[in-house]
């Protein structure tokens, strides 16, 4: 059974890339335009894995990665964050909310499907 | 009337005399700065219509923005289609070679064999740099809306500039209102300069004991 990634992201053309390198790699793709639709989705589908960006309207990457840590349902699903924002702070605030891995744009695909399959194989 | 009073009011007359004196002196002045601010004022007027006009040409610019990035997201989404095309293709293609590679022994070298393999593997390469470039659109929307932050907030202290000067139309500044969309989110500083120390320093930062180094994702996809 293909394992499935939500990816979490506002930008259309870097949500195909990743669904683009996923797909080429025998995963299976949800979708989801922010925050609020991620958690949304998060119930109704079993999710093995998540990328997600941190910039982004209604619920940011942030906030999304803290809440499903403090879910007792969903706590255990490894998150990716794949982010323009590469300072320091900000992949300090990320590791703190409880991603597994962080990842800048713009990314490698094969470098994000090697994230996923550390973490899915 | 006493003579001591007297001298008072004589005392108070050459006061004022010195006060018409002072102000025969500064009649020219005031005279000066009455033609300066009838110089001025046509001036500031200019000014005042400068600002109304630039004020209301830039929601223009704005959605002129708006639609750039709406047209790269459309460019960029139709050419990953096609290198999602092309890669379909490219797998049918590396599948058949696998299948029919004993028979093809007979009919090729060596040679022939391996150089259709590496072509394979190329386009495959090319493929996924194709992909790492497009991410281009994604840097520049950010940056385009950063600079669509930035007219919105010249286009509001334009706006209350007017409204200080004229006592303007509201509704006319509200009407010049940018109509942005709140959803939008970006980084201003984000950059498509690919460097990877960026990266090394996240990835140290995430989990110095088990680091993903470059050689590691190399090895994995057979560099």
């Amino acid at each position: 059974m293909k394992k499935v990634i939500l990816v979490v992201e506002d930008s259309p053309t870097i949500r195909k890339f990743v669904a683009f390198a996923m797909l080429s790699h025998g995963y299976s793709v949800i979708p989801a335009s922010d925050g609020m639709e991620a958690l949304e989705k998060l119930p109704n589908e079993k999710i093995d894995l998540i990328i997600t960006d941190l910039n982004m309207p209604n619920i940011d990457g942030l906030e999304l990665v803290r809440t499903i840590r403090n879910s007792s349902e969903f706590k255990d699903i490894p998150i990716i964050i794949l982010t323009s924002l590469s300072g320091q702070n900000e992949v300090e605030a990320g590791l703190h909310a409880g991603a597994n891995s962080y990842l800048i744009k713009p990314f490698d695909p094969k470098r994000v499907v090697y994230e996923v399959a550390k973490y899915l194989n | 009337m006493g003579s001591k009073n007297i001298v008072q009011v004589f005392n108070k007359l050459d006061d004022l005399k010195l006060v018409f004196n002072y102000g025969q002196k500064i009649i020219p002045i005031i005279q000066n700065l009455i033609d300066f601010m009838r110089e001025t004022v046509p001036l500031l007027e200019n000014i005042n219509n400068s600002i109304s006009e630039s004020t209301s040409k830039i929601p223009k610019a704005s959605h002129k923005i708006n639609d750039v990035t709406h047209a790269t997201e459309l460019a960029t989404t139709e050419i990953l289609d096609m290198v999602d095309n092309i890669s379909g293709e490219i797998s049918k293609l590396e599948k058949t070679y696998d299948g029919k590679f004993n028979e093809m022994k007979s009919i090729f070298t060596a040679e022939e064999l391996e150089g259709a393999k590496e072509s394979i593997k190329k386009i495959k390469d090319y493929s996924n740099n194709i992909t790492l470039s497009l991410q281009v659109q994604d840097i520049t929307a950010q940056q385009l809306a950063a600079v669509n932050h930035l007219i919105e907030s010249v286009q509001k202290k334009l706006g209350e500039l007017i409204n200080d000067i004229e006592d303007a139309d509201l509704d006319k500044i509200d009407r010049m209102n940018l109509e942005l969309d709140e959803k939008i989110t970006f980084d201003p500083n984000a950059s498509y300069i690919k460097k990877d120390d960026h990266q090394k320093v996240a990835d140290m930062i995430m989990d110095s004991n088990n680091l993903s180094s470059q050689e590691e994702v190399d090895k994995l996809f057979c560099k």
